[in-house]
């Protein structure tokens, strides 16, 4: 359009050191990420990967120093093996005898995979068949996922790591699949969009009422944990890809995540709220996964995302609010899915994988050390 | 080893979560450890291994569940977006599964919605704006969604007429009061579409709203809807009329979705051709 103000630069230098500070620590206002450290790990690092800097902003030492210390919190037990957020409640690190309450994690599962790859760990260390039957042990009888194999939260945010894992490992018989597909089928609400977990018991109705107004701090975005999962799972013969979302509901879908793109040029996450960077992921990287990236309007949304940079580095969830990782990370992301129409080339960023959400580079890394290795030691 | 991403812990909760692992590891079970994890929760919330093991002291104790709700409901307030509190309600919920206990709930819920909604409830504001407000409220209309239509009561066929009559014109009264609301419009689509009702049956009341000379960009919300009367109608004259409204979006209503309403004309005149 001819009236729009050319776009200033990304500010690249200011996110990256923001998150290269999350790494070296953390103040204790943010204590509340004790218990999803590796999740926030990911958001720094998967920051720095999408910037091309992970090499010159870290040292050899430090990758080296890190790797080791998320392999430390890989955890076997009798629910199998994954990773748990961090030693908050490891009692010493000798120690081999687990509590119920040192066991791994699903979203820090994935998190952790992920850290590793952008860290090029060579995979030697992942224990393939521990972490098929953890997945296993997380999948209820309704066919959701749940955070913990022995409780925690079970919604769509799970189901969508146990894909992203199963799909990493290029093995999927640690998940029934029918009865997952199925339960995010459940899910789909009359607006379009997917909610955290389908209408269930009356009880559970004031707590899901309650849940649609937590902003989830980890891992939003429930539509697009239901369109990645939907597209990441094999064709079954009672499942066909093709058939897992109808054509009707995939119009109502892209109706509604096209209209959750609010005048400001940023997309809002629930109906007429305020836009919110990290929505602007979720929304933006589910239509492109449905094919209609094309229908954002990407010059208007990278407007947004400069809004929502903090002068310091690091990009916020609103303008004039405080950055942090998640949503620096995020804002990243979808500028890398949906790019805006510039010559400046600090808007330059590499290609994303939005369904693993992770760089090309880094996804390929994946495949060749783990995805390419099913056949050893996964029996 | 150096830690990524460490955390700077205050000697206050080092020392509260370096007791808890003793006592997870003794398997301790007493009201000292309520007090422990109450003590960590409170510094802590997102701590949800100290949230599950005070369910399962809680348990062990035969403690009275219906005082921890209430404990509950003053931590509830203070972290209002924090998983954990909402999770530990709920299995209280079920584990006392009683009548009593799930009208104190609704209770509890509209003051947490009112505390959630402060925002709106500033002095100064007229009795319509706190209605709209209520009206805007998206959540809300999922809960009636749900009720009216999810939750398996209700009477036999016969009032299935009858239902969708009283939310068609719940929905419209609610329209007619804040028209660029687009969580009242998606509730009025959501009922069509699950009762099969077709689009072209509320033209009358659409029509009004669907004038092209609207400028106004809060009203560019209520346009939004507007292809509900035409798109499903027969014949390529009132298709011609959506695509109208849509290219008015596109141009000058509704800029930023201008590809988006582009894709509806393209597939609109193209289902014409078939």
């Amino acid at each position: 359009m001819s009236t729009k103000i050319p776009l200033s630069s990304l500010g690249r230098s200011g996110h990256s050191s923001h998150c290269r500070m999350c790494l070296l620590g953390l103040p204790f206002s943010q204590v509340e990420v004790d218990s999803s450290r590796i999740a926030v790990v990911f958001y720094c690092l998967g920051t720095l990967d999408l910037l091309g800097v992970v090499e010159s902003k870290t040292s050899e030492i430090e990758r080296e120093t890190w790797r080791a210390w998320l392999w430390e919190q890989q955890t076997s037990s009798k629910y199998g093996t994954g990773f748990q957020p961090s030693p908050y409640m490891t009692t010493s690190a000798a120690s081999t005898d687990h509590t119920e309450y040192d066991v791994p994690h699903l979203i820090m599962t994935y998190t952790a995979i992920l850290s590793l790859a952008i860290l090029r760990d060579d995979f030697k260390q992942l224990d393939r068949s521990g972490i098929v039957r953890f997945l296993q042990a997380c999948q209820q009888e309704d066919g959701s996922f749940s955070a913990l194999p022995n409780g925690g939260e079970s919604d769509l945010r799970m189901m969508y790591c146990a894909f992203v894992i199963s799909s990493m490992l290029n093995d999927w018989s640690g998940v029934d699949i029918d009865r997952a597909v199925a339960y995010i089928q459940r899910c789909s609400s009359y607006e379009g969009g997917y909610g955290q977990t389908p209408f269930g018991e009356a009880l559970g109705m004031s707590a899901l009422m309650f849940r649609n107004f937590i902003h989830y701090q980890s891992l939003g975005g429930t539509t697009y944990c239901a369109i990645a999962s939907l597209h990441l799972v094999p064709d079954t013969p009672s499942s066909p890809i093709s058939e897992r979302i109808s054509p009707i509901q995939r119009a109502r879908t892209i109706r509604w995540l096209a209209q959750n793109q609010t005048s400001s040029g940023g997309f809002c996450g629930r109906t007429a709220k305020d836009a919110d960077a990290c929505y602007c992921f979720w929304c933006g990287a589910s239509l492109s996964i449905l094919g209609e990236g094309g229908l954002v309007d990407e010059d208007a949304l990278a407007a947004f995302l400069l809004r929502c940079q903090f002068k310091f580095g690091g990009i916020a969830k609103a303008p004039g609010e405080r950055p942090d990782p998640y949503h620096t990370y995020l804002s990243l992301a979808v500028l890398a899915t949906l790019p805006p129409h510039t010559d400046d080339t600090s808007w330059k960023l590499p290609c994303l994988d939005t369904l693993w959400n992770a760089t090309q580079d880094t996804t390929n890394w994946i495949k060749s050390h783990i995805s390419d290795h099913n056949d050893l030691g996964s029996e | 080893m150096n830690p990524i991403a460490p955390i700077f812990y205050t000697e206050e909760y080092k020392d509260a979560t370096d007791y808890f692992r003793g006592i997870v590891k003794s398997g301790e079970t007493s009201s000292r450890v309520l007090e422990l994890t109450e003590h960590i929760i409170r510094m802590n919330p997102a701590h949800y291994s100290a949230w599950q093991y005070r369910y399962k002291t809680l348990l062990a104790l035969h403690s009275p569940l219906d005082e921890e709700l209430r404990l509950m409901d003053a931590l509830a307030i203070q972290f209002l977006k924090t998983y954990q509190v909402w999770h530990h309600r709920r299995l209280l919920l079920t584990a006392l599964n009683s009548v009593p206990a799930a009208e104190a709930e609704l209770a509890f819920i509209r003051r947490a919605v009112a505390v959630d909604t402060k925002n709106y409830y500033t002095p100064g504001r007229t009795d319509k704006e706190l209605l709209e407000a209520d009206v805007r409220n998206n959540s809300a209309w999922h809960h009636r969604f749900f009720v009216v239509f999810q939750s398996g009561v209700r009477k036999g066929d016969e009032d299935r007429e009858l239902v969708l009559r009283r939310e068609l014109a719940f929905t419209k009264e609610k329209i007619a009061l804040a028209p660029n609301n687009p969580s009242a419009w998606n509730y009025l689509r959501g009922i069509l579409e699950y009762t099969k009702t077709p689009f072209s049956t509320i033209t009358t009341f659409v029509e009004p709203y669907a004038s092209t000379s609207r400028s106004s960009t809060a009203e560019q919300e209520i346009v939004i809807d507007l292809e509900n009367p035409y798109l499903r109608k027969e014949g390529g004259a009132s298709t011609m009329k959506a695509v109208e409204i849509w290219r008015s979006l596109a141009n000058v209503h509704d800029t930023v979705r201008k590809k988006y309403w582009e894709h509806r004309i393209k597939d609109a005149l193209s289902s014409i051709q078939k």
